[in-house]
């Protein structure tokens, strides 16, 4: 756990929901919702040690992984 | 939702020469050299015709739903929850090549220049400047990629300045192994040349649809120039070891020198293709974000944007711990997942979308001919 990315994350998710609440504020809630569930969800995957963590890329990798035989 | 934003269809065109060609021009003739070795010219030409399909595949579909696009359309074609499952993964699939985009234009800069940078500052950099123009919106994006467009090119016309190293001999035989090679170093620019499906989010936008097809057509045929132009010329210059390199057009550059005077242009070169790179990832970022607005059917998308700045640059490292990943991605998995995804589906939502057409055409002709009896 890295407590200095966490600690920057957290500034930057802050100062992203600080720029942006004036012009979300008479948004109608579904707006809102959508934001700050995007805004949660790249703060949450941000604590993980992401490049050692398997994911979409080596899900596709795998999924292809018979055709890419051709291209060896 | 969307505002008045019109572009032209030239403007769109060019929206996705940059959409293709920008980071083609980098890694490109690297993996195609691997492959068809001397031949490596020929492959753009094959490349190039999913990208003729994908664009009629588009306008058409266009076409049948006019000033809607893929998000839209889709729900229409497959009924609502199977088109809101499809647009997701329309969204996240876009979203996930935008990341990757980022991470390789990251490495390309921190492998060429930038070397004692943390690779997460030149993309989060790179983010924000593409944030601040998705955040504009279409016009914005249009605009530049017009402005941008000749300075693009200028490093085509830095090329004959290497005249004197260039050897005509490296071009033959021609086509030695026959023509499979050629094929087998097509498989990546193909996947390239598929992007350009991502003119199913500009359409809507166009203001003189007529054109819209001609100016698809016309970047695809623009993109396949120059991409066998600087393939030609990494091939005169550099011969059979041309897919040895990584980036090896940015090598060539290295080796400029007219009369000891005009030397290091391959900074100039560098810098130029970051504007196009620029270009690239606000379109694939503009897709996402749009995309995601009309799925959900929120009023404005600009407060979507900086989220999915943050997503992005995690997409850009999630699973993809060195540069090695990125071009095995690019190499091995994307010629097959990108066209599965742009053409291929497409291309069965359009046959969906004909049948019901009939279907509906031949219902109502049916109905009015009842009519016309029983009256």
């Amino acid at each position: 756990m890295k407590w200095g990315l966490l600690l920057g994350m957290s500034t930057l998710v802050g100062l992203i929901i600080m720029y942006e609440w004036p012009k979300l504020k008479p948004l109608p809630k579904k707006d809102k919702l959508s934001f700050f569930v995007l805004v949660f969800m790249g703060w949450f995957l941000s604590l993980f040690d992401l490049p050692n963590l398997p994911g979409p890329t080596t899900m596709i990798e795998s999924l292809f992984k018979p055709f890419s035989k051709m291209l060896e | 939702m969307l505002g008045n934003e019109k572009i032209s269809a030239g403007q769109m065109g060019l929206l996705m020469f940059f959409a293709i060609s920008a980071s083609a021009v980098t890694v490109i003739p690297g993996i195609t050299g691997k492959y068809a070795q001397n031949d490596l010219w020929l492959s753009p030409i094959w490349a190039s015709i999913i990208g003729y399909v994908t664009v009629y595949i588009a306008y058409r579909l266009h076409q049948l739903y006019p000033k809607q696009s893929i998000i839209q359309y889709s729900q229409t074609i497959l009924g609502s929850f199977l088109g809101k499952v499809v647009s997701l993964f329309f969204i996240f699939f876009y979203l996930h090549l935008t990341g990757l985009i980022v991470r390789g234009y990251a490495e390309f800069v921190v492998g060429n220049f930038l070397t004692r940078t943390p690779i997460s500052v030149v993309m989060i950099s790179m983010v924000m400047v593409a944030a601040l123009a998705v955040k504009g919106g279409g016009e914005v994006l249009g605009r530049t990629a017009q402005f941008f467009f000749f300075i693009f090119l200028i490093p085509v016309a830095l090329m004959p300045s290497l005249l004197g190293s260039m050897k005509l001999q490296y071009l033959f035989p021609v086509l030695e192994h026959g023509l499979k090679p050629t094929f087998l170093g097509a498989a990546s620019p193909q996947a390239w040349f598929s992007e350009v499906f991502l003119m199913a989010f500009f359409l809507p936008f166009v203001s003189n649809q007529e054109k819209s097809m001609r100016a698809g057509m016309l970047s695809v045929f623009g993109t396949m120039m120059l991409l066998t132009i600087i393939n030609l010329f990494i091939l005169l210059v550099m011969g059979r070891q041309a897919g040895d390199f990584l980036y090896p057009v940015m090598v060539a550059f290295r080796y400029i020198s007219v009369a000891d005077f005009f030397q290091n242009l391959d900074s100039v070169v560098m810098g130029i293709w970051i504007i196009g790179l620029y270009q690239k990832i606000s379109v694939f970022y503009y897709a996402t974000v749009i995309g995601t607005s009309q799925l959900f059917g929120l009023r404005d998308y600009r407060p979507l944007v900086l989220p999915f700045g943050i997503l992005v640059v995690i997409m850009g490292f999630w699973s993809v711990p060195d540069q090695l990943h990125v071009s095995a991605f690019d190499t091995f998995a994307f010629p097959f997942y990108g066209p599965l995804v742009q053409t291929v589906f497409p291309l069965l939502l359009l046959i969906l979308a004909y049948w019901q057409k009939r279907g509906q055409a031949s219902h109502a002709g049916r109905t009015a001919l009842t009519d016309g009896t029983e009256s």
